[in-house]
């Protein structure tokens, strides 16, 4: 089978007629769709989803910063010592030592 | 008279009735679409009203960036895809079709002038079609019978354009030497 052919033949498919739809198509899919629940909102991809959720975690992360702070603050306030006081204590003792760092 | 978008716009407020004139627009090139892939018009209209009912499920689906022609379209040709899979499985149970002498007349002449005629055309497809895949035969039938752009296939069968256009040259190569396998059977 050649090439001419091959497209003759695809030619000739071309050219085949249709059924017609009945008169009463319409109507027989209406009734169909009767039965069916209401269309479906459409589907959210990940991206959507990830953009509808990244206010929201970019807010939850700076509640988390701003808490952190302040219990930083607050338990500075009662005496207890800080985590900044914590590292240079570590430095002092670890780090900066003759043979240390 | 309202187009597409107008009407579609209404069917989604909830007038359901309104999706009757979308059919009637669309039904003529739906029909025309599935008889590609299936001969018997009592299962034309059955697929054709499944495809209705299907853009009828997802019509929440549709952004209208597309023309809704198209859209359906699309549906249409998997509808005819998960057909063509029910019936590869059954194939089997069914006998093959006899072709017509001026089907053989037509295979055996070397005659550039001797032309098939469309339903002796379609029915010889149809046979040597069997020996495809389900999914070569949409890649073909919409390429060569349907006359759709890559992107067009690729966007239906969701697959790339790189992807179509290897199954689209496999399916043609097996395509023909099916043509051939029956030229020998029945010569």
């Amino acid at each position: 089978m050649n090439d001419r052919k091959l497209k003759q033949l695809f030619a000739s498919a071309r050219k085949a007629t249709a059924p017609t739809p009945p008169a009463d198509f319409a109507a027989d899919v209406l009734r169909m769709i009767r039965h069916e629940p209401p269309a479906a909102p459409a589907t959210i991809s990940i991206f959507d989803q990830l953009n509808l959720w990244f206010p929201r975690l970019a807010l939850a992360a700076s509640a988390v910063i701003v808490l952190c702070l302040a219990a930083d603050w607050g338990l500075a306030a009662v005496g207890v010592p800080s985590l900044s006081d914590g590292v240079s204590q570590l430095s002092a003792q670890w780090l900066l030592t003759p043979t240390g760092l | 008279m309202s187009d597409d978008a107008e009407l579609l716009e209404r069917i989604r407020g909830g007038a359901t009735d309104d999706f009757a004139e979308i059919v009637r627009r669309h039904q003529t090139r739906v029909f025309a679409i599935l008889h590609r892939y299936e001969r018997d018009a009592h299962k034309v209209e059955d697929l054709a009203q499944e495809t209705f009912v299907k853009a009828w499920r997802a019509l929440g689906q549709f952004d209208g960036r597309a023309p809704f022609e198209h859209w359906l379209s699309r549906i249409a040709a998997r509808v005819a895809l998960d057909h063509l899979r029910k019936e590869k499985r059954r194939q089997n149970e069914i006998g093959l079709p006899e072709l017509g002498d001026d089907v053989l007349d037509w295979l055996r002449s070397d005659d550039e002038k001797n032309e098939l005629d469309a339903r002796g055309a379609a029915e010889l497809l149809e046979l040597a079609m069997r020996e495809l895949s389900p999914a070569d035969r949409v890649v073909i039938t919409m390429q060569e019978l349907e006359g759709r752009s890559v992107k067009e296939i690729a966007g239906a069968m969701g697959a790339s354009g790189v992807a179509v256009r290897v199954r689209a040259m496999r399916a043609r190569a097996k395509l023909r030497r099916a043509l051939e396998k029956i030229a020998k059977e029945k010569l």
